[in-house]
């Protein structure tokens, strides 16, 4: 059995349209892989940056991964919040990146985008607030369905990860 | 004979270099790591406190620490990799000492130097009024273990203002990570782990402006 670890943070995001965001987070795998420790979904603070347009959250991310293949490769799905002055919560936007294969530290940018209402639904998120949203989240990565979907661009999220893998060369994998 | 190593030692030493804030003049700072469980620090202070330092009069001007961090770890288990856990304080207009700011960092896992900029964050009071009465009366609402941040579990409960920054540089070595058959740099990779740390610190910076 070969095992990955990522430990890092999800820093911060950029690029929206208000402040006083936050980040649900979770870790989607095939079916070969097993995480052993760590949680691995979660939701950051919500931050309201004084000064600067990024949110900061530094939120750590430790996770100890099993498998016995290579297909299936974790990949986060993210989703950002938005909390107004009232407490209200709406969601932003929709984004996904896999956990990069290489072994070593990556600064990752994950874009994101929110779906695309009518006319009359683009209007009411204007006004009222509370965009469209996915009946099945997990649509976010799912390459064969996506095609159905019209989406407006958002900001960015950052993430900095380090990858330690072990046991991959027993299986000639070559990093 | 060779005897296989059963855990690995991660050693760690740098300084606290400043911290970048508009809002304020003087700051000290309390540092501690936490670590999992399958984790132990051999050498080194598990947490302490740095001087109380002032800005000088020019403009724009970071407020200098150049405290010494030195810590050395023994664990057999990459799973709860230290972190350094900062607490900022100082002192209020009317002479209480409030809590500035709070932020974390992993100690970076590849071996060489690195600068790190954590951003410090602060809780939000619930309200207007609250707001007002912590002001007031120096009670600001502050964390009862700063040591929670560095944690996944409960963050969703917090609501901060994140302003400033804390400036680490980080030198750090590892010994046996390999011979435990841990990979943590790829053998294709074209930059020196320093080389990458300081373009992609620079890569952070201009990232907010985008």
């Amino acid at each position: 059995m070969s095992e990955v670890h990522v430990i890092g943070q999800i820093l911060g995001a950029s690029g929206f349209p208000e402040s006083s965001l936050f980040c649900k987070w979770k870790v989607q795998m095939g079916s070969a892989w097993r995480v052993l420790q760590g949680d691995h979904e979660g939701q950051t603070q919500v931050d309201e940056p004084s000064d600067e347009p990024m949110a900061n959250w530094c939120h750590p991310i430790d996770l100890h991964f099993a498998t016995k293949g290579l297909q299936g490769w974790p990949k986060f799905h993210l989703q950002v919040w938005h909390q107004d002055v009232y407490g209200r919560n709406e969601l932003y936007s929709y984004g996904f990146c896999h956990v990069p294969i290489s072994p070593g530290l990556h600064e990752i940018d994950c874009v994101t985008w929110r779906p695309k209402g009518s006319l009359i639904e683009e209007l009411k998120t204007q006004f009222i607030g509370g965009s469209a949203q996915l009946k099945n989240p997990d649509l976010v990565s799912s390459s064969a369905e996506l095609y159905k979907l019209r989406t407006v661009s958002m900001g960015k999220v950052h993430l900095r990860l380090h990858v330690i893998v072990r046991n991959f060369d027993k299986y000639g994998v070559e990093f | 004979m060779n005897t296989k190593p059963t855990s690995f030692l991660v050693f760690v030493n740098g300084a606290i270099e400043n911290a970048e804030v508009n809002d304020f003049d003087d700051l000290y700072l309390r540092f501690s790591y936490v670590i999992g469980k399958d984790w132990k620090i051999c050498s080194g202070l598990e947490e302490g406190t740095t001087q109380i330092a002032h800005k000088s009069v020019q403009l724009g001007s970071k407020i200098v620490f150049n405290f010494p961090l030195e810590a050395t770890f023994r664990a057999t288990n990459p799973f709860g990799w230290p972190q350094l856990v900062i607490s900022g304080y100082g002192l209020d207009a009317f002479g209480n000492d409030v809590v500035r700011g709070y932020g974390t960092t992993y100690i970076p896992i590849s071996p060489g130097r690195h600068r790190i900029r954590i951003p410090l964050f602060v809780p939000r009071s619930s309200s207007r009024f609250q707001q007002f009465l912590a002001w007031f009366f120096g009670r600001r609402p502050e964390f009862v273990d700063p040591k929670v941040i560095a944690f996944n579990a409960g963050r969703e409960m917090t609501r901060v203002q994140s302003h400033g920054y804390v400036q680490v540089v980080f030198n750090v070595v590892t010994k046996d990570l390999e011979e435990l058959g841990y990979k943590i740099e790829t053998k294709h990779s074209s930059q020196t782990s320093q080389q990458r740390s300081e373009r992609n610190e620079t890569t952070y910076v201009d990232n907010y402006h985008a």
